[in-house]
C-alpha cells in the first residue's frame, strides 16, 4: 500500500506535538489522559462489581450494559464519521492539491478513510479501553481478553467509519447537492431518525421494569437476548461477553469482525472510483449560492453587531446546522428518559424523585459543558484569519471576550432552565429542590460557558481548517476542569440539600439551621463559580492580548 | 501541424441556471505563454479548475498532450502543474516536507524524485534557510514562492497558474517572470490567468479575454489592438474597452478633477 498521502497527516501530527508544543504541556496532557483512564477504570470496576455481586440477574444486567455500550458507541461513531467524512472527502482544502495530482482514487479513499477513522475514533479507542478492561478484571477474564480487545475495538470502529464513508459517497452522488449544506442536512436528518430509532428500540427503561413481562423467565430471556445479529457492534459485544463468561472464542465472530473492515475498504475503493469525482465536482458548485440577503439593520451598537456577527456566522455556516439536529435529538432523549422513569413502580417516594432531581443538576451541567465544548470553546479560534480585525479595531480584548460570553450565555441559560424545569415537572418535584436545582443549573451553566470561552482563548488555533479541528487537547483539559468544578458543587451541596429536603418533608417549612446551611453553601457556590469564571476569563483575555 | 499541449474544445459549465463558462475554445502550443484575462466573476477560475481536473465540465473537452481529461484523468494530471490563486498549504509541515510530499504525488515508482530539483528553486527564492521551518511561520510571499517551487520542480509540459504574482516582492516577481520565460523557451506551455495587464503584456505570446463566461477576444497583443477602437495605447485600455468598463475612464477623470 502506498502511504505517501499519509505524509501530511503523520508529519503534521508529529510536528504539532514534538516541534511546537512545550514538553511540559505534553506531559501534563498525557498525565491528564492517564488520570481520566484511571477514573474510568475505577468507576466501571465499581459499578460492574456491584452488578456482579447481585446474583445471576446482576451478571445478565451488566452484560446487557456491556452490549448497550457497544451499540451506542457504534451509533455515535457512524454519525460522527459521516459528518467528518463529508469534511474530509469533499470539503478539505487540500483536495485542490491531491485531486489535481495524478493520484488513483482508491489511494485517496484509503487516506480519507483512515484519517476520518483516526479523527473520530481516537478518543473512543483510548477511553473505551479502561472501561472494557474493568469488565475483564471483574469477570476474571482469560489471557486472550486483552489481545481480543486490542484487535476488535479498532476493527469495530473502522467498520463504523467505513459504513459511514460509503454511505456519504453514495449520498453525495445520488442527491444533486448543489451546496454543502444540502449534504449536511440530509446526513443530519438521517442521523436524527437513526438516533431516535436506536433509543426507541433499545428501550433502556424496560430493564428496570420486570413487571412489563408476563413471567420472570420472559424478562430474563428478553434481557439476555443478543441485540440484532445484523449489527457489527453486537458481534463484538457477543464475542467479548461469551469470552468473559465462558472463556470461549467464537471464531466465526472473530472472522466477521476482522474481515468486515477489509470488505468495506474494497467496496469503498470501487465506489470511490465510480462516484467520487461527480460528487466532488457537484459539491464545489455555487458555494455561497445565489441567494440574496436583505439589507442589514442600522444598529450602531458594537455589542449588538458582535451578537449579530456570531449569529450570522453560525446560521449561515451550513456545517453548523447539523448541530441543531443533534441538540434537538439530545434534548428529546434527555427529557424522554425522565418521562419514562418508572417512579411509582421502582422507587415510589417523592424523596427519591428529589434525589434524582439533585443528580439531574450534574446531568444538565454535563450537557451544558459538552455543548459549550462544541460551540463556545472553538468560537475564538473560529475567528481564524479574521481575528486581526478585532486586534486592529478600537475594541479591547476584554470587551470582545465579554460580548462573546454574553452572546452564548443567553441560549445556554435558556437550555439549562428548560432541561431542569421540564425534568423536574416529569419527576413531580417542587419545593426547595426545585429552586436548588434551578440555582445550581444556572450557576454551573454560567461558569462552564466562561470556562469554555477562557480555555478556548488560551488554546485558540486560528489556523485550524475546520472548527472541529480546533478541538484539541485544550478542549479535553477544559472538559476535565468543568467536571471537577461540577463535582465540587454537587459533593459540597449534597448534605445541605439532603437536610433541607428531609426537614421540608417533615415540617413543611425550613428550620433556621438548615436555611443557614443552604445559604452558606449557596454563597460558596456563587463565590466559587464567580472566582473560576473571572480567573479563567482573565487568563483568556491575557492570551488574546498576547496573540 | 504539431498537437497543442492544451486544447480546450467547446468547454461549458453550468451551475443551476447560471452559465459560468460558455463553449470556449482555447489552444496553447508548446513553448507558448497564454494569457487568460477577464473581470472578476467572468469564469476564469471555473475554466482553470476544469483544466486542472477539479471540476467536471457540463459539456466540451479538455485535452492535454492529446490525452482526454475525461478518459485519462491521471495521465492528464501527470502532465499538468496547477498553481491555484489561494493555494492551500499544510501549516504544520515544513517547506521541505511539503516539497517532498508534492514530489511523491507526481513521481512514478522507480523514477527519481523531483525533490532533488527543488533545491535550485529554494535557493533562487531565498527559501533555502527556511526550508526546515513550519509553513505556518512563512509570510504570504514565502508561501507563494514555495508553491511555485513545488510546481517548477515537477518540470511538466503544462503549467496552469491562477494569479501568479500576488504577494511577491519585486525581486521574486522578476525571478518568477524570468522562470516562466525560460520554461517557455524550454518547451513548457504556460496557461496564465491574471489581472495584471503589465504581466500579461510582458509575458504572454497570446491573450484571450473572457467576459460572462464567453471568450470575447483573442490573439496576439498587436492583433487585439487592431480590433479595438482608436486611442487604445496599452493592454489596460484594451481590456477596459473590451470588457465594457470604458466608462470607468470618465469616473477616473471626474475623480481627478476633484
Amino acid at each position: 500500500m502506498n502511504t505517501r498521502l499519509f505524509l501530511p497527516f503523520l508529519r503534521s501530527g508529529t510536528n504539532r506535538f514534538f516541534r511546537t508544543g512545550p514538553r511540559l504541556k505534553i506531559t501534563l496532557l498525557c498525565g491528564l489522559g492517564l488520570a481520566i483512564c484511571l477514573a474510568l477504570f475505577l468507576l466501571t470496576h465499581r459499578s460492574v462489581s456491584y452488578f456482579q455481586s447481585q446474583s445471576e440477574l446482576g451478571i445478565i444486567l451488566s452484560m446487557k450494559i456491556f452490549q448497550m455500550a457497544w451499540i451506542t458507541i457504534f451509533a455515535m461513531l457512524i454519525f460522527s464519521s459521516m459528518i467528518a467524512s463529508v469534511s474530509q472527502l469533499y470539503l478539505s482544502r487540500d483536495n485542490e492539491i491531491v485531486v489535481a495530482a495524478p493520484i488513483r482514487l482508491p489511494e485517496l479513499f484509503r487516506m480519507r478513510l483512515f484519517t476520518t477513522f483516526f479523527s473520530t475514533s481516537w478518543m473512543m479507542l483510548i477511553f473505551s479501553l479502561p472501561v472494557f478492561i474493568a469488565f475483564g478484571v471483574v469477570f476474571d477474564a482469560g489471557p486472550l481478553y486483552i489481545p481480543l480487545l486490542v484487535c476488535v475495538i479498532p476493527a469495530t470502529a473502522l467498520t463504523a467509519c467505513g459504513l459511514a464513508v460509503l454511505f456519504v459517497i453514495v449520498l453525495v452522488y445520488l442527491f444533486p447537492a448543489r451546496r454543502t449544506k444540502d449534504i449536511i442536512v440530509y446526513l443530519t436528518v438521517c442521523f436524527g431518525i437513526f438516533l431516535y430509532l436506536i433509543f426507541r428500540l433499545m428501550r433502556p427503561e424496560d430493564l428496570v421494569n420486570p413487571e412489563k413481562y408476563g413471567q420472570f423467565i420472559e424478562y430474563m430471556s428478553a434481557i439476555s437476548n443478543p441485540a440484532g445479529f445484523w449489527l457489527p457492534a453486537s458481534w463484538t459485544s457477543d464475542l467479548l461477553s461469551s469470552y468473559l463468561l465462558d472463556r470461549r472464542v467464537d471464531m466465526l465472530l472473530v472472522g466477521l469482525i476482522m474481515l468486515t473492515p477489509a470488505i468495506l475498504v474494497m467496496f469503498g475503493e470501487l465506489l470511490m472510483e465510480r462516484l467520487f469525482i461527480p460528487g466532488f465536482s457537484k459539491s464545489q458548485e455555487s458555494f455561497g449560492g445565489t441567494h440574496r440577503f436583505r439589507e442589514p439593520g442600522r444598529t450602531r451598537s458594537r455589542l449588538l453587531w458582535i451578537f449579530r456577527k456570531e449569529r450570522i456566522g453560525f446560521l449561515r455556516d451550513s456545517k453548523e446546522w447539523s448541530q441543531f439536529f443533534m441538540i434537538g435529538a439530545l434534548v428529546v432523549v434527555y427529557l424522554y428518559n425522565f418521562k419514562v422513569l418508572p417512579l411509582e413502580r421502582t422507587f415510589g417516594t417523592a424523596y427519591v424523585a428529589n434525589l434524582i432531581s439533585f443528580g439531574n443538576i450534574g446531568l444538565s451541567g454535563f450537557l451544558s459543558a459538552a455543548l459549550a465544548a462544541r460551540f463556545v470553546y472553538p468560537s475564538i479560534g473560529g475567528e481564524g484569519g479574521a481575528f486581526y480585525l478585532i486586534k486592529t479595531a478600537p475594541i479591547s480584548e476584554a470587551r470582545f471576550f465579554f460580548s462573546k460570553y454574553l452572546f452564548y450565555l443567553i441560549p445556554f441559560t435558556l437550555l439549562s432552565i428548560v432541561l431542569v424545569t421540564v425534568s423536574n415537572r416529569f419527576l413531580q418535584v417542587d419545593g426547595p429542590m426545585w429552586w436548588i436545582s434551578l440555582f445550581c443549573a444556572i450557576s454551573i451553566c454560567w461558569t462552564v460557558v466562561a470556562m469554555a470561552l477562557g480555555f478556548g482563548a488560551i488554546f485558540a488555533d486560528y489556523h485550524a481548517e475546520h472548527k472541529d479541528a480546533s478541538m484539541g487537547p485544550g478542549a479535553i483539559l477544559y472538559f476535565f476542569c468543568a467536571i471537577v468544578y461540577m463535582l465540587a458543587v454537587l459533593v459540597t451541596g449534597f448534605a445541605p440539600a439532603h437536610r433541607l429536603v428531609r426537614s421540608w418533608f417533615r415540617h413543611g417549612g425550613l428550620p433556621l439551621s438548615d436555611a443557614l446551611m443552604i445559604f452558606a453553601w449557596g454563597a460558596m457556590v456563587i463565590g466559587l463559580s464567580a472566582s473560576i469564571a473571572v480567573l479563567i476569563g482573565r487568563r483568556g483575555i491575557a492570551a488574546l492580548k498576547a496573540k | 501541424m504539431t498537437e497543442p499541449i492544451l486544447a480546450v474544445d467547446q468547454l461549458t459549465k453550468r451551475f443551476d441556471r447560471l452559465t459560468a463558462v460558455d463553449r470556449i475554445d482555447i489552444t496553447v502550443a508548446k513553448g507558448e505563454i497564454f494569457g487568460f484575462l477577464g473581470p472578476n466573476g467572468a469564469g476564469k477560475t471555473t475554466t482553470i479548475k476544469m483544466i486542472a481536473g477539479l471540476l467536471l465540465p457540463t459539456s466540451g473537452r479538455v485535452r492535454i498532450c492529446g490525452c482526454d481529461m475525461a478518459a485519462e484523468p491521471l495521465r492528464c494530471k501527470e502532465l499538468t502543474g496547477y498553481i491555484p490563486d489561494r493555494p492551500y498549504l499544510y501549516e504544520k509541515l515544513t517547506g521541505s516536507e511539503y516539497l517532498s510530499f508534492i514530489a511523491s504525488l507526481y513521481s512514478a515508482p522507480g523514477r527519481k524524485s523531483h525533490y532533488q530539483d527543488a533545491e535550485q528553486y529554494l535557493h533562487l527564492f531565498d527559501l533555502w534557510e527556511w526550508r526546515n521551518n513550519l509553513i505556518e511561520s512563512y509570510s504570504h510571499g514565502m508561501r507563494q514562492k514555495l508553491i511555485m517551487s513545488s510546481i517548477f520542480m515537477l518540470d511538466q509540459p503544462l503549467i496552469v497558474v491562477d494569479e501568479p504574482m500576488v504577494g511577491l516582492d519585486p525581486k521574486s516577481a522578476r525571478i518568477v517572470k524570468e522562470l516562466f520565460k525560460s520554461k517557455a523557451r524550454a518547451g513548457t506551455a504556460i496557461f496564465l490567468s491574471t489581472h495584471s495587464m503589465e504581466i500579461a503584456e510582458e509575458l504572454c505570446h497570446r491573450i484571450s479575454i473572457i467576459r460572462d463566461g464567453a471568450l470575447i477576444a483573442g490573439g496576439t497583443l498587436d492583433s487585439l489592438k487592431d480590433l479595438a477602437a482608436d486611442g487604445v495605447e496599452n493592454l489596460e485600455d484594451l481590456f477596459l474597452q473590451l470588457t465594457g468598463s470604458f466608462e470607468l475612464q470618465d469616473v477616473v477623470a471626474a475623480l481627478r478633477n476633484g
